[in-house]
């Protein structure tokens, strides 16, 4: 549906945007994850062309933004960071501005009801835009960008602004949504990210870092497949016990957590399940096994080290030999 | 364009710019009528207009210094462009209901030349003449507010430098005094106030038309580029 290549964005000297690619399938879901200033709301907005890419192309259903803009347009409803709102309109007025102006050829008056139906600003919908709360203004703004019930829906952090309840509802309405739409979201709310989307692309720095379900990319991320284990008993005799467990590499104390209680740090082989192992040594020396948690990252630290500088370079190489490897195979 | 012409012109209306506008220039209007009564001469009504150029100079800016740095303040232009409508269309849009609260506002003021006349017997073409050549003046200065108001997102600025501007152009012939021949008639030919003149004497100047309708045209097709410009900076 959505086709981004090599989109590179350049500010002066900084570059916003270095050679983005990706593409989104009908009918998913994707978040856009990334810290302030990663190059979200500049990819968003060249996809919806209010900005121009310097290089590489964009198409929505086979149209190209750069070729047939007014095409492209009429298949996106787009939410910007700040929601486009004319203070001095009544919300009705401002959706039967935004009705025409986006030429929708839909029943209006039973239209634009249930959209304000489904966003629920139906109790404000003859007071002035600019005397509403940031919640009620945001959801204007979702209002406006499902008006003409455009296929893309592109929505630059849709929640911001809303209380806990309205969150909630918002993120329901954009899974229903994505039912038959396709929605691109921007968020740097990661359990929104986690419970909204089916796929995530990570970016930093104008480069999308990673790209998967929120599952996976928790899983990959891990590069040691460690288990942290507790055991009760003394120290040094179970942890000369466990370097001797079947497959285990290496293994070493955490420290002592409860009275008599030691947490240890087991390391096994690449893609080796050594949890049986341990727990067969712990139950043939009678030493009571109370815990045992994989190190699997969850999707903030995964978060925090794809975009913190210091984790990010290993793990890019990583990653970008991952993908050589998988082209040529 | 329809639908950004609607928008554009009620909101004019909705904050207190339209009116202060049209006020303001029909207390000047009426003030000139009255001193123009005190002669007791029909003939000069013609002339109300002719002093009303000079104060159309400082209302123009500020009908126009909000059409575009407003939006791009609000960031209300990111709907304006990402829907389905040419940059032309909304370029338009914003001249046509800028230019129309001028209008409003110069075809009321027609109306005590209408009721004077109702009493004596105007020189009609004068009337007209000047009506009409304000109308073209205020389309031109208005394309050029415009344009200014879409280099900016503070209206002050754009205020002020439409006003700056059309101060130019109107003094522009009296400068050049000493220069030479060349530079004079180019001067005049570019100046606002001398394509102005032939309409006050009651002359429909063809030449002057086409002179302000292209300037509005050159201005409006300006401004487009100047709003797609900015997707690349």
């Amino acid at each position: 549906m959505i086709e981004v290549k090599n989109l590179t964005k350049r500010y002066g000297t900084n570059v916003a945007l270095d050679h983005v690619s990706f593409s989104v399938e009908e009918g998913s879901i994707v978040g856009f994850l990334g810290p302030n200033g990663a190059g979200k709301s500049t990819t968003m907005n060249i996809i919806t062309g209010y900005l121009s890419a310097g290089e590489g192309e964009v198409t929505v259903a086979g149209h190209s933004i750069l070729e047939e803009p007014a095409e492209v347009k009429k298949l996106i409803g787009y939410l910007p960071e700040i929601p486009p709102l004319y203070m001095d309109m009544t919300v009705r007025e401002y959706l039967d501005f935004m009705y025409q102006l986006k030429k929708v050829t839909l029943p209006k008056e039973k239209h634009i009801r249930e959209i304000c139906a489904l966003v629920k600003i139906t109790e404000v919908y003859d007071r002035l835009v600019g005397n509403l709360s940031k919640g009620y203004k945001q959801r204007v703004g979702i209002a406006q960008a499902l008006l003409g019930n455009p296929p893309v829906l592109i929505l630059d952090e849709p929640t911001v602004g809303l209380d806990p309840k309205q969150i909630i509802e918002i993120r329901n309405l954009i899974k229903n949504l994505g039912k038959n739409h396709t929605v691109i979201l921007s968020s740097h709310i990661l359990s929104e990210v986690q419970a909204v989307c089916q796929r995530v692309l990570v970016i930093n720095r104008g480069r999308i870092v990673a790209d998967g379900t929120p599952d996976k990319l928790g899983h990959d991320l891990s590069t040691d497949h460690r288990l942290i284990i507790r055991v009760e008993g003394p120290e040094r005799e179970i942890l000369a016990g466990l370097k001797n467990v079947n497959n285990v590499t290496e293994v070493h104390s955490l420290g002592e957590k409860e009275p008599g209680v030691y947490e240890y740090a087991v390391e096994g082989p690449d893609g080796k399940d050594i949890r049986r192992d341990l727990f067969a040594f712990c139950s043939r020396n009678g030493a009571p096994l109370l815990a045992m948690r994989s190190t699997e990252l969850t999707l903030e630290e995964v978060f925090l080290r794809l975009t913190n500088e210091e984790y990010a370079h290993p793990l890019r190489k990583k990653k970008r030999h991952e993908a050589k490897g998988g082209e040529t195979a | 364009m329809r639908a950004i012409l609607k928008r554009e012109l009620r909101s004019y209306f909705l904050s207190p710019i339209g009116y202060v506008c049209v006020g303001a220039i029909l207390f000047l209007f009426g003030l000139f009528y009255f001193t123009v009564m005190q002669t007791g001469s029909s003939y000069y009504i013609a002339s109300v207009f002719a002093t009303m150029f000079n104060w159309n100079m400082i209302i123009i800016p500020i009908i126009t210094m909000r059409t575009f740095s407003e939006d791009r303040k609000n960031k209300t232009d990111q709907a304006l462009i990402t829907a389905p409508v040419s940059v032309t269309g909304i370029v338009w849009g914003k001249f046509l209901a800028a230019l129309g609260v001028f209008f409003i506002a110069m075809t009321i003021g027609l109306l005590p030349a209408i009721v004077v006349g109702s009493f004596g017997d105007p020189s009609w073409g004068l009337v007209f003449g000047n009506y009409l050549g304000s109308l073209l003046y205020g389309a031109a200065m208005v394309s050029i507010g415009v344009f200014l108001s879409s280099l900016t997102e503070s209206q002050v600025v754009a205020a002020i430098a439409t006003f700056g501007v059309s101060v130019f152009l109107m003094v522009i012939n009296s400068v050049t005094a000493g220069a030479g021949e060349f530079v004079v008639q180019l001067v005049s030919w570019i100046s606002f106030s001398s394509r102005y003149m032939p309409f006050t004497q009651g002359i429909f100047s063809v030449s002057s038309v086409i002179f302000y309708v292209s300037v509005v045209v050159i201005f409006n097709f300006i401004t487009a580029r100047r709003l797609e410009s900015r997707r690349w900076s």
